[in-house]
């Protein structure tokens, strides 16, 4: 396993966010976290990524090493990557620079040789800043590689978000909401976008969306959260008919006893 | 529609290679050193080196406090009480034990940047206005100690502070000092271009932005705060040592008051903070304003402060980041220029 969650729990004064969750992710495998609005989704990626501290008892293991209570740097350097849900690009940087930062856990040259302005800072940001105008070729910013990140449109800037993780060279790579807010045509497209990459680089992939269509077409395994809680997972297909996952989305069908108690009530 | 983008991606990556070889980018660094070399026959008498001095100590102030605030967005008003920790140490070090100019410089530098190191732990919780006045604290705090400690002169001041010796002769003339000052404030730029066109300063970019967001990308928020910090603080080090050491050699706490912090300021902030020259272009021009209106002193300070509402309003990123702009947006119309060309 990649990533392998035991117990893991969070709460907020007295609301339990995620709740005693175990979650295995497999090498190479894309998979979907779906759930309603406030079911703990995005306070789990904020806790694998560090954002979060996590209740005692709880651990995270990546890649055969324990990173409970590890400061996020830390994690990202071991190799996870993640998207925010509000993006959180660096707006008045250039494209190329904020790709540049995704890149930061990689660079070889040290302070010293920083300060000075040494020969091998020079061909080392070349080289980088070549290796990130391929990198921005594949996810089609090249024209905008100088131009500031924050007059981007949102589907530009959720490619760059995108972008910038990838710069990283994450082993798994955590996608919060990738494609919220994006018109029909702009999904399909960071949806091949996620998948060549997928293809190129060897990732893991963890998705979380409400847009379901992403989640049916591209992901291998789904798990559905509730209340902070794992209430089921599987093949998206078995998921889509699971009696569970549907009460948590649309609420539970009542039975004719019940019906008529509510309509007496009110 | 794609072969046009490969061919406007080309361009910028043409664009990119056909860079100069690391060695030929240092020839403006030849020609700026020429130009500053030749600079005092230009100039003529004796207070004209004093400016040039004082232009060139502010520049080294500048553009340290360009790194901590501009660059890596750090509000912190105590970059001048640095400058006075430099100089007392300065002082302290040549007139009460006899250390020579060329050891007590580097000696007080090393001490400043340590104490900026120091001053840099509260911001890894404060943030904005909060660091601002916890900062505006330790900054008073300094002045008043240094105005009530007798061994530092107190209110009287610390006079006698010995010029620099170069071989036998005491460097008193301004003129002289300037070959002293110039190397250093010229040293000065160099480092700030090298640090903040590497790694560090665009690490320093992105915690300014966002440090949630920076973290998550693998930076040590804390390391490189803590970096910030002690950069800006050797610059002010270095600086407060030349302040201590130019003729007539006289030191008074007075000196170092917020009044002196908002002229610093507005050096960064009409130059462009974040812009890699804010702190020079800042510093020269505030320093001439301030000279020529020496007679209307007592207006000084409401006209700096309306200059900094105005500048932050209408010129948010200062004189540095017009420049900018004009140059990013020319490139853009070039490259699609180029690309509706090959179309």
């Amino acid at each position: 396993m990649l990533l392998e969650v035991t117990g893991l729990s969070k709460r907020f004064g007295g609301l339990v966010a995620v709740s005693k969750l175990d979650l295995s992710i497999r090498e190479g495998e894309i998979r979907g976290i779906i759930g309603p609005n406030g079911s703990g989704k995005s306070t789990l990626f904020n806790l694998i990524s560090g954002v979060y501290q996590a209740e005692p008892g709880g651990r995270i293991v990546f890649a055969g090493e324990d990173i409970t209570g590890y400061p996020s740097h830390e994690i990202a350097r071991r190799g996870i990557a993640r998207t925010f849900q509000l993006l959180r690009i660096f707006t008045q940087m250039s494209v190329l620079e904020n790709l540049l930062i995704g890149y930061h856990p990689h660079v070889r040259y040290g302070s010293a040789a920083a300060t000075l302005g040494s020969a091998s800072v020079w061909t080392e940001e070349r080289r980088l800043k070549d290796e990130m105008m391929e990198l921005l070729g594949f996810i089609g910013l090249t024209d905008y590689a100088e131009i500031p990140a924050g007059e981007l449109s949102i589907g530009q800037r959720r490619l760059l978000a995108l972008g910038r993780a990838m710069a990283m060279r994450p082993k798994l790579l955590m996608l919060d909401e990738p494609a919220a807010g994006l018109s029909p045509v702009n999904v399909d497209k960071l949806l091949s976008t996620v998948l060549a990459l997928k293809q190129r680089y060897g990732l893991t992939v963890v998705i979380i969306e409400h847009i379901l269509k992403v989640v049916m077409e591209s992901c291998d395994t789904v798990t559905v959260l509730e209340h902070g809680e794992k209430i089921a997972e599987g093949a998206p297909a078995a998921i889509k008919d699971d009696h569970r996952v549907i009460e948590a989305y649309l609420g539970k069908e009542m039975g004719d006893a019940e019906v008529r108690a509510f309509l007496k009530a009110s | 529609m794609e072969d046009a983008s490969i061919s406007a991606g080309d361009a910028v990556r043409r664009d990119l290679g056909a860079r100069p070889l690391w060695s030929r980018l240092h020839l403006p660094w030849v020609a700026g050193a020429l130009f500053l070399l030749l600079l005092p026959w230009a100039t003529r008498n004796a207070y004209h080196h004093y400016i040039l001095n004082l232009i060139l100590i502010n520049v080294i102030l500048a553009v340290g406090l360009n790194i901590v605030k501009g660059f890596a967005g750090q509000v912190t008003v105590g970059h001048y009480a640095m400058a006075a920790i430099g100089a007392y140490a300065s002082a302290v070090f040549a007139a009460k034990f006899g250390v020579p100019f060329w050891l007590a410089l580097p000696a007080a530098t090393l001490f400043t940047g340590l104490v900026g190191a120091i001053v840099g732990i509260p911001a890894f919780r404060l943030e904005g206005a909060y660091l601002a006045l916890a900062t505006l604290g330790l900054a008073e705090s300094v002045r008043i100690a240094i105005g009530v400690t007798d061994y530092l002169g107190a209110a009287v001041g610390f006079s006698d502070i010995p010029p620099p010796v170069f071989f036998g002769r005491p460097v008193v003339d301004h003129i002289a000092y300037y070959y002293i000052v110039m190397p250093l404030a010229l040293a000065g730029i160099y480092f700030s271009f090298c640090i903040l066109r590497s790694d560090i300063g665009r690490s320093f970019k992105a915690l300014r932005e966002d440090s949630l967001a920076a973290a998550a990308c693998g930076i040590n928020v804390r390391k490189y705060k803590l970096l910030a910090f002690l950069i800006s603080a050797l610059y002010a080090g270095c600086a407060g040592s030349l302040q201590a050491h130019m003729a007539p050699g006289f030191l008074h706490p007075n000196s170092y008051t917020i009044t002196e912090m908002v002229t610093l300021l507005l050096m960064v902030v009409m130059g462009g903070l974040g812009h890699i020259w804010g702190g020079v272009i800042g510093a020269a021009i505030v320093t001439v304003i301030y000279d020529l209106t020496r007679d209307y002193y007592q207006y000084q300070m409401a006209i700096f402060g309306m200059v900094i509402v105005l500048t932050v309003m209408f010129m948010p990123r200062g004189i540095g980041g017009l420049i900018d702009d004009y140059l990013a947006k020319r490139r853009f119309v070039a490259i699609r220029r180029a690309k509706a060309n090959a179309a």
